[in-house]
């Protein structure tokens, strides 16, 4: 047990989750900013060790396990949850509120989760209250989309169950630890299935951006923070040195890129950039020195506090006019340049510009792979950098702030809600500070590698990339204008393969049931139940018929002698009978006295 | 105050066309003069390496991604739900 005060700092969410819906206005306000401020403060004052140990049936649960690892995550993860809770102070409906503070505690629980089965429990927990981000936008797509990602995410967290159970069949153990590469079977590789599934990697990722571009405007920004984080701590946690993650990891970081070309939905290219971003993360783990570990978990709190301002701002330009297509979109930057600006740094930090947060992050990780000498992933991993910067932080300003001179609907009167601009202030705040003093982020991190990123040929080389790209961008800027499509993933297997298969079956084995089984069915096996039944009647009449008969008979016969004898209908002898009993009884009584 | 910058940047876009381009051409010239301690790589060693790669990267992103979108992946945005689909 450690030796220091420990409150569980997913507690706050949970105790605070029922007060606020029982709340209202400004008191409200007041609880969904205290609640992340007190959980934070405790984060930051814990100290490493194990709490909150529990023992059942023999096995130990451990609710507090805490060490450098957990607490950069949870940090990262209540600071976030203070951001949200500002972006989403304007609401009046609690129900969005609740189901991001249960998400919130979730993702703390795993990141504190000692044993696979305290993790398993959170787990779920963030697969239903971030379900319910979903559900909440209440659109007819949204309810779809949410139908998909609750049966994707039940199908994730069987196959991690079905390896922690199997686990726990094979070596007794459910301890959630760094597991040997060498000697992984069966169930390591299903929880690391189980865990891919969260991380949203390819082919397990299709669920994201169905799911992150259907969220409310404020569920989808606590969404892009904690579900693809939780795995990536819990892929460090337990999947470290796993080569083939570096393989996965580059090829998500491309994957992204290529999707977000396509891709004419503001929130649904941020989503295809998470894949993009969390593959360095994987790659980072896959790679697996601890400068590389470093880089994931530096990277993952980067890319929190981009993301989520990212998804501020395309969700304030949402909030406001209604839409998130480039193509219905354009022109605002006279009518909402704060968001813009915000929006652009968080842009700028994704794309690792120095002085901002990605650079002193992702170079770490690719620096990881330069030095294990890893050459193609690291050219890779800057290739999916150039593409990044194409995207987030070019395309997705250009198209929605200056694309037109002026709006192709009525402009909007004002910009996002104050609420939501504080909000975006403090996360840009975050990346610029991170950005110019990276120390800060690195004394956060588990391995203490000295790392320096502000070197001349780093900077210049980064500088040539990115300005490099933007020319890029401008000379081919014609075949960027968006198109009012969308690019076929592999969710098409569960929504058009869903479709097909339930034709097939309308269509297919319904001729197949009424031509051939109904006609088998008259032909074949009437017939010869038929036969069967006369069989069996036959059966029953000669054999057990007579059987039961002939035992009733007999029952009769007998019963008809004892009558006979009993009963002769003789005066005589009924009178003698009565007699001798009578004289027995007397002669009895008197014995007796 | 942004707006106005903005507005002036877009009125005087022949100037900003032209300061960018001299910073492009910068950041080549000058990474004849940066100092190399940690060379990785071949490219690392090449002053201008990396714009160039930049460049491609861009231009190869756009062309294989668009020409991926137009050959197999693009469908209309209502895909799903006019087939039954939600």
């Amino acid at each position: 047990m450690g030796d220091s005060f420990f409150i569980h700092p997913a507690l706050f969410f949970f105790l605070g989750l029922p007060a606020v819906p029982l709340s209202r206005g400004i008191w409200r306000q007041c609880l969904l900013i205290l609640v992340p401020l007190l959980a934070l403060t405790m984060v930051s004052t814990l100290s490493p060790g194990l709490y909150g140990q529990f023992e059942i049936h023999g096995l130990t649960l451990t609710f507090g396990r805490v060490d450098k690892l957990a607490l950069v995550f949870a940090n990262v993860f209540t600071l976030m949850a203070l951001i949200g809770a500002v972006y989403g102070l304007h609401m009046e409906d609690p129900w969005q509120q609740v189901a991001a503070m249960g998400y919130v505690g979730s993702a703390l629980g795993c990141v504190f989760a000692g044993d696979y089965l305290t993790l398993f429990l959170f787990w779920e927990g963030l697969m239903v209250f971030s379900a319910a981000l979903i559900f909440l936008r209440r659109t007819d797509r949204a309810i779809a989309a949410g139908y998909r990602y609750v049966l994707v995410h039940v199908f994730g967290g069987l196959m991690l169950l079905g390896g922690i159970l199997l686990q726990y069949h094979q070596s007794g153990s459910i301890a959630f630890t760094g597991i040997d590469p060498a000697s992984a079977g069966t169930a390591q590789y299903l929880i690391l299935a189980g865990f891919l599934l969260n991380a949203a990697v390819p082919p397990l990722h299709a669920w994201l951006p169905d799911a992150y571009g259907s969220a409310t405007v404020v569920g989808s920004v606590f969404m892009c923070a904690y579900t693809t984080k939780t795995a990536v701590y819990a892929l460090i946690r337990s999947f470290a040195g796993f080569e083939i993650l570096i393989v996965l990891g580059v090829v998500m970081a491309l994957y992204g890129v290529v999707y977000a070309v396509l891709e004419n939905d503001a929130r649904r290219l941020l989503s295809y950039h998470i894949i993009s971003q969390v593959g360095y993360m994987v790659a980072g783990v896959g790679i697996g020195t601890e400068l590389a570990l470093n880089g994931a978990c530096a990277h993952a709190y980067a890319h929190i506090l981009y993301k989520g301002l990212l998804f501020m701002g395309v969700g304030g330009v949402l909030q406001v006019t209604g839409r998130s297509r480039f193509s219905e979109l354009g022109g605002l930057w006279k009518y909402m340049p704060w968001t813009f600006v915000f929006t652009l740094v968080g842009g700028l930090s994704i794309s690792a510009f120095p002085l901002f947060s990605g650079f002193v992050s992702k170079s770490m990780v690719i620096s990881g792979a330069w030095e294990s000498h890893l050459q193609w992933a690291a050219l890779g991993l800057t290739l999916a950098s150039a593409g990044t910067f194409l995207h987030t932080g070019l395309k997705v300003p250009y198209f929605i702030w200056f694309w037109r001179d002026e709006p192709p609907f009525d402009p909007p009167r004002r910009e996002a809600p104050l609420n939501m601009l504080i909000a975006m202030g403090l996360a840009a705040y975050y990346c610029i500070l991170i950005g110019i003093n990276p120390e800060g982020l690195y004394r956060l991190l588990p391995f203490e590698v000295p790392y320096h990123p502000y070197t001349a040929a780093h900077v210049m080389a980064s500088l040539q990339i990115l300005l490099f790209t933007m020319l890029g961008f401008f000379l081919l800027i014609k075949k960027l204008y968006p198109e009012p499509k969308v690019g076929l993933d592999l969710d098409w297997f569960y929504r058009r393969g869903a479709v097909l298969f339930l034709a097939f079956c309308r269509k297919v084995l319904r001729m197949v049931d009424e031509q051939v089984i109904k006609n088998l069915h008259k032909t074949v096996v009437l017939p010869l139940l038929r036969t069967l039944a006369a069989l069996s009647a036959w059966t029953d009449q000669r054999v057990v018929d007579g059987f039961v008969d002939g035992s009733a008979e007999s029952v009769l016969r007998f019963s008809e002698r004892m009558r006979f004898f009993m009963q002769p209908g003789i005066l005589s002898r009924y009178v003698a009978r009565t007699l001798t009993v009578l004289a027995a009884i007397i002669l009895l009584a008197l014995y007796i006295r | 105050m942004i707006v106005r910058l903005i507005g002036w940047m877009r009125r005087h876009y022949h100037l900003v066309k032209v300061t960018f381009g001299c910073l492009l051409g910068l950041l080549v010239v000058g990474d004849l003069l940066v100092p190399r301690h940690h060379v990785y790589f071949l490219g690392d060693e090449i002053p201008g390496f990396w714009a160039l790669f930049g460049l491609l990267a861009c231009v190869l992103i756009i062309v294989v991604s668009k020409w991926l979108g137009h050959a197999w992946l693009f469908r209309p945005e209502n895909y799903y739900e006019t087939r039954g689909g939600l």
